[in-house]
């Protein structure tokens, strides 16, 4: 390896330090932009019997052995006649309205106000301000293949991979600001880009609101197939042979 | 100073627990809270809640009123404060008012069940049980899965001599809490006051199980005694084998925990732990 390089030290205070500063300070302003924009999410009655109704069936399927066989079926039949039933009644379907919904669309609209915009347009603006400095050294010598991580925006062949790029120090303080964010924001706070970013890649299947027929339709068959034993009738044997 | 500290750091345990503290509260109110509002930042408003209703509970309706406006400044037309307010109407028997304030927080949020239940226990204190025994079924077909209102509504059948019904809402307890010795005890006593021969037998296997999970709980082992005695009356001849069995030493286990006891007071409290989950 031939003489290290000299980075001059002006670097450091336009551009090394500038970058933590804004992209931290850019997190801040998410959080209370975030909290500006939130609104109260309003649950539909509807939903929240849909849940209770669930949360009974499989406390009765799981617990069933504690109350004598007729109750069971009483119950049962409540939860699965025919028509009717808590878990066999008719429902209209709720997916369709899910796009022309526009409190969904008004939220979509929000999330998106608050995870990529700022993304696109602080990075852009990074990159383009701050672009083809290096602004740093990891301590250690890294392979060849850390090169597109550590210099994006740099294309020197010959550069040794531990230097790092300013580019590339933006998205190090995007994802590594997380504990600072939770210090001074408190946990569960909205700056922490990383975090919605793994929102986003599951989000897609999340954003749906379970249609509750498929659930209705698996506690349904669980409790069809229930064989119920009432459990307490041994319990007259063990109370006197545990105390003998 | 340091003194503020400490009633805070209680008041915030209290509020945790949701334990009823309530004259501890007021105590703690008239000594420093109140002259310290200012201090108190961000916890200020909850804390004022927690006063308010503590105040309610103990008649204190000064304090409660002086909660509820400050609370009422800094949050015009919020539907917490104005379930307050309808607590208050409610404690100074102004009912009238109160159900007004509800129905319209109801109309507004459909899904606040603070104020469904409230509601309920207005009926309740106005003696009007068969009404609040609707209300109470009609908040349990959306919130089925709430133990709390199941237990009142239990309680309210059973002050109707509803036994089956009450046994019902018992049931339901059980199958949410399996494990607490004192509903099966309960559910037994439903069963055995019904009578016959069937309900009887599912007495006495309740409460083998109520002894099973807790072998302190004296009732249960009396209503071993007892339902033992029905059971043993039969033609059949192993079923009245095993009663008498069951009988026999619960007679023996209660004579027992008898002359274990020395002086009444004793071990009053040993005895009131055996009353706990």
């Amino acid at each position: 390896m031939t003489a290290d390089l000299i980075v001059d030290p002006q670097i450091r205070f336009w551009v090394f330090l500038p970058i933590v500063v804004i992209t931290f300070l850019v997190g801040i302003l998410r959080h209370y932009i975030s909290i500006l924009l939130t609104t109260q999410k309003k649950v539909e009655i509807q939903q929240l019997q849909d849940s209770q109704i669930i949360l009974r069936a499989r406390l009765l399927r799981e617990n069933s052995k504690y109350i004598p066989k007729s109750s069971f079926l009483i119950r049962r039949f409540a939860f699965n006649k025919e028509e009717d039933g808590y878990l066999t009644q008719k429902r209209p379907p709720v997916t369709q309205n899910m796009m022309t919904d526009p409190a969904m669309m008004s939220d979509m609209l929000k999330g998106n106000l608050t995870n990529v915009l700022p993304m696109i347009i602080v990075g852009g603006w990074i990159n383009w301000v701050f672009s083809g400095f290096i602004t740093t050294k990891v301590p250690f010598p890294l392979t060849l293949r850390f090169k597109s991580m550590l210099q994006r925006g740099i294309e020197l062949s010959h550069l040794d991979a531990s230097w790092v790029s300013s580019a590339s120090w933006y998205f190090l303080n995007v994802f590594g600001l997380r504990s600072i964010y939770a210090l001074v924001l408190g946990e569960n706070n909205a700056a922490d880009q990383s975090r919605q970013m793994q929102d986003q890649m599951s989000g897609a299947a999340m954003a749906m609101p379970p249609d509750p027929k498929v659930a209705f339709k698996a506690e349904w068959e669980a409790l069809e197939i229930i064989d119920h034993q009432f459990g307490l009738t041994d319990a007259e044997n063990d109370v006197v042979s545990a105390n003998n | 100073m340091f003194n503020l500290k400490d009633d805070i750091e209680s008041l915030r345990l209290w509020r945790e627990n949701i334990d009823r503290k309530s004259r501890e509260i007021i105590k703690l109110w008239q000594s420093t809270i109140e002259d310290n509002l200012e201090n108190l930042g961000n916890e200020k408003f909850v804390v004022l809640e927690q006063a308010c209703v503590a105040a309610l509970d103990t008649y204190e309706l000064n304090v409660a009123k002086r909660c509820i406006q400050l609370l009422n400044s800094a949050f015009p037309n919020s539907i917490r404060v104005r379930t307050l307010e309808a607590m208050w109407f409610e404690v100074d028997e102004k009912y009238e008012e109160a159900m007004h304030i509800l129905e319209n927080i109801i109309k507004q949020d459909s899904t606040n069940s603070a104020a469904r239940k409230r509601k309920i226990a207005i009926l309740k204190a106005q003696g009007k049980s068969i009404e609040a025994i609707k209300e109470l079924t009609d908040y349990l077909k959306i919130y089925m899965a709430d133990i709390e209102a199941w237990q009142e509504l239990s309680e309210l059948y059973l002050n109707e001599n509803e036994f089956n019904k009450a046994a019902f809402c018992v049931e339901e307890l059980i199958i949410h809490n399996p494990h607490n010795h004192l509903l099966h005890q309960r559910y037994a006593d439903i069963k055995y006051s019904q009578g016959g021969q069937e309900n009887i037998e599912i007495a006495k296997n309740y409460y083998c199980q109520a002894l099973k999970l807790n072998p302190n709980n004296i009732r249960a082992l009396y209503g071993v005694y007892l339902t033992g005695t029905h059971t043993s009356i039969t033609k059949n001849a192993q079923k009245k084998k095993d009663s008498s069995k069951l009988v026999e030493w619960s007679v023996k286990e209660i004579e027992k925990r008898y002359s274990k006891v020395s002086s009444p007071l004793s071990d009053l409290e040993e005895r009131l732990a055996a009353l706990e989950v």
